[in-house]
């Protein structure tokens, strides 16, 4: 599963998923690994490469282009003893499984007064890479909102190993959102890297509880998943304006750190929320509310969402998705208010 | 084949079970929505020979004679569906009953549970091999996506799985005849499963099939197809007003295709006296209100429960 010293360099978050994916697999053999091309293919994205080499295809197999069955049969795999890991391809195809999540997935431990457990995870990947409205999506407030389904949403490539982990470990079903941008990106060209050594055996991750990834006294800028090396790349450009931001990062929508979140918006007068899915009833909204519930009154807050769908034009893109650039402004908007 | 003892007496417990769970929604002991079985106990009762403990069954939002006959203990049943602090707490009700160790569930989503039994078999397919599951649906989930990519996916991974399909012909209120194209057996045939149609109150039929369908499932592992015809006796729901379906229908329905009164002729047929039969009615009936009694003798949930188990260590 290593790659050779000299090719590390080429290490995407992709390589990452993938090498977590193969300990775990090797360490519990419950572990299942199915969905769209991720047999011989290894993922669109790369993130199951090799798997069904090692493992064989009972346990690494492809399905028919048919989300509703095999998300369901992971959910009944996960009921019986198993340990399945699905891969919704794009995020935006939840759709047309639905129901499996909201009613199913979701509803299931509690209806059954605890009785059964659905320790699933589904990976899959959001955010926009120029593929439009129906390919661009992050959706996390869209699980978030559904009681019963843990969401994480790494940041950086140590919590894509970390988290990923955990997620795999826990009993409950977790949404696992990877961001295509940290599949996609070789990790030492990332603003932000915090993959010391990828070979190291992984630790599962703390769930449920937000990182600063950066110190700042002006502004706190509050946001999860690739808005978090955004938010990196803005800071820097902040600091050059005299500015001084911290970042906080989500990490967890469910659970969320309300209480670490209130903690951290009070190391600055002003906080930014930043979040890549839709602003209404979404992420943003509910930070702010968390924190005002909190600490009433002791931070001024703003927030830096989509309020359209995405556009397929770089050039509209810009206009709709934050970026490191349109962090800064809104920071600087906010700190004159 | 079970005996006609044997059939008369599940067929009654059923019955007995169902009509108990109908008054307690009409005197508001049970406050949410209900679907009864009434009609359809022959299909279940038969079917439970061929069951066993490895198996799995996911029923739908009429899943109280499946549950029966998959060994779901029937106080801890009655209890959830009474509102106690039964099989699940009281946070599942009638239509959402989960019991891990009879491997037994069941969901309020038309033909949703087809994917999900689709996992159990998954299960069984790789670390359980010997044990099926059963994938009960309706006429109307016939209509379902899941349903269909549920058969092509069992199929292309040869699961070992039964869909059992109960058709009484009515989609609530709507008839098959205005929904659903072609023949329903014929729908498996498209994905190279093997299907069996059969009358539900006819015990040899249901016997033929179900024999058939399940040892061509477990001996290949691979997935099979019954629709069974049957009438529904009460309304979709307790308190379904019914007037949709043409009276001489259901009189023709309620003489000719009740399982009850099947079972009892077939039991006159074996020689029982009219004393015998009613001495044994006496016996089922003590039995069943037995459970509803320990069934009513449960508390109700602890009202914190209602707040706890969203996940499993939160």
């Amino acid at each position: 599963m290593c790659e050779s010293a000299g090719a590390s360099d080429r290490r995407t978050g992709a390589h990452l998923v993938a090498a977590v994916l193969m300990e775990e697999m090797r360490r519990d053999e419950g572990i299942v690994v199915f969905g769209e091309d991720v047999g011989a293919l290894g993922g669109v994205f790369g993130a199951t490469r090799r798997l069904q080499r090692e493992f064989g295809d009972t346990r690494v197999f492809d399905t028919p282009i048919s989300e509703t069955a095999f998300v369901g049969m992971a959910i009944g795999a996960a009921q019986a003893g198993l340990r399945p890991i699905v891969e919704i391809m794009f995020v935006d195809f939840i759709g047309v499984c639905f129901d499996q999540v909201l009613n199913q997935m979701a509803k299931n431990h509690y209806m059954s007064g605890g009785r059964v457990r659905v320790p699933l995870v589904m990976r899959t990947a959001v955010g926009s890479i120029g593929s439009a409205a129906q390919h661009s999506q992050v959706l996390s407030a869209t699980f978030a909102h559904i009681p019963g389904i843990k969401v994480l949403f790494p940041a950086t490539p140590g919590d894509l190993r970390g988290l990923l982990v955990a997620a795999i470990r826990s009993d409950d079903p977790v949404v696992f959102l990877e961001h295509k941008w940290l599949l996609k990106s070789r990790l030492v060209e990332l603003p932000f890297n915090d993959a010391d050594s990828p070979d190291s055996p992984v630790e599962p991750a703390a769930v449920g509880k937000v990182r600063r990834i950066r110190d700042g006294s002006d502004v706190t800028i509050i946001a999860s998943g690739w808005m978090v090396q955004q938010a990196v790349v803005a800071a820097r450009e902040l600091e050059t304006a005299d500015i001084s931001a911290g970042i906080v990062d989500i990490r967890s929508l469910v659970p969320l750190d309300r209480e670490g979140l209130a903690s951290e918006a009070l190391r600055a007068p002003c906080a930014l929320i930043v979040d890549e899915d839709f602003a209404g009833f979404g992420t943003t909204g509910e930070v702010m509310a968390s924190i005002a519930e909190r600490i009433p009154g002791e931070v001024r807050m703003a927030r830096h969402a989509l309020d359209v769908s995405q556009p397929a034009a770089l050039v509209l893109e810009e206009q709709v998705v934050p970026s490191a650039r349109s962090i800064a402004l809104q920071a600087k908007r906010l700190l004159r208010a | 084949m079970l005996t006609p003892r044997q059939l008369y007496e599940t067929v009654l417990r059923m019955r007995l079970l169902e009509e108990g769970v109908g008054v307690a929604v009409q005197t508001g002991e049970i406050h949410g929505e209900m679907h009864l079985g009434i009609g359809q106990e022959m299909v279940s009762a038969v079917m439970g020979q061929y069951l066993q403990p490895r198996d799995a069954l996911v029923s739908t939002h009429r899943p109280h004679l499946h549950a029966l006959v998959k060994g779901v203990d029937p106080v801890q049943m009655l209890a959830e569906l009474l509102e106690r602090d039964g099989l699940n707490h009281g946070k599942g009700g009638h239509m959402h009953l989960f019991d891990p160790v009879a491997s037994f569930m069941c969901t309020g989503i038309v033909g949703s549970g087809a994917p999900i039994a689709a996992g159990y078999a998954l299960h069984r397919k790789l670390v359980a091999q010997g044990g099926l599951t059963v994938a009960v649906v309706g006429e109307g989930a016939m209509n379902q996506g899941a349903v269909f990519e549920t058969m092509n996916l069992a199929a292309v991974l040869s699961l070992p799985m039964v869909f059992l399909c109960e058709n009484n012909d009515y989609g609530i209120s709507v008839p098959r005849r205005l929904s659903t194209a072609g023949q329903l057996v014929e729908r498996g045939a498209g994905f190279g499963i093997n299907g069996w149609e059969c009358d539900g109150v006819d015990q040899r039929a249901l016997d033929e099939a179900f024999s058939a369908a399940f040892a061509d499932t477990r001996k290949h592992s691979r997935p099979t197809l019954i629709v069974a015809h049957v009438y529904r006796f009460r309304g979709h729901y307790e308190g379904d007003t019914d007037h949709y379906r043409p009276a001489e229908e259901k009189e023709t329905a309620f003489r000719d295709r009740d399982p009850l009164l099947v079972a009892r002729r077939d039991l006159v047929g074996a020689g029982w006296s009219d004393e015998r039969i009613v001495a044994l009615d006496g016996e089922i009936g003590r039995e069943v209100s037995d459970w509803f009694e320990a069934a009513r003798s449960l508390p109700f949930p602890d009202p914190s429960e209602a707040r706890r188990g969203t996940f499993v260590d939160v």
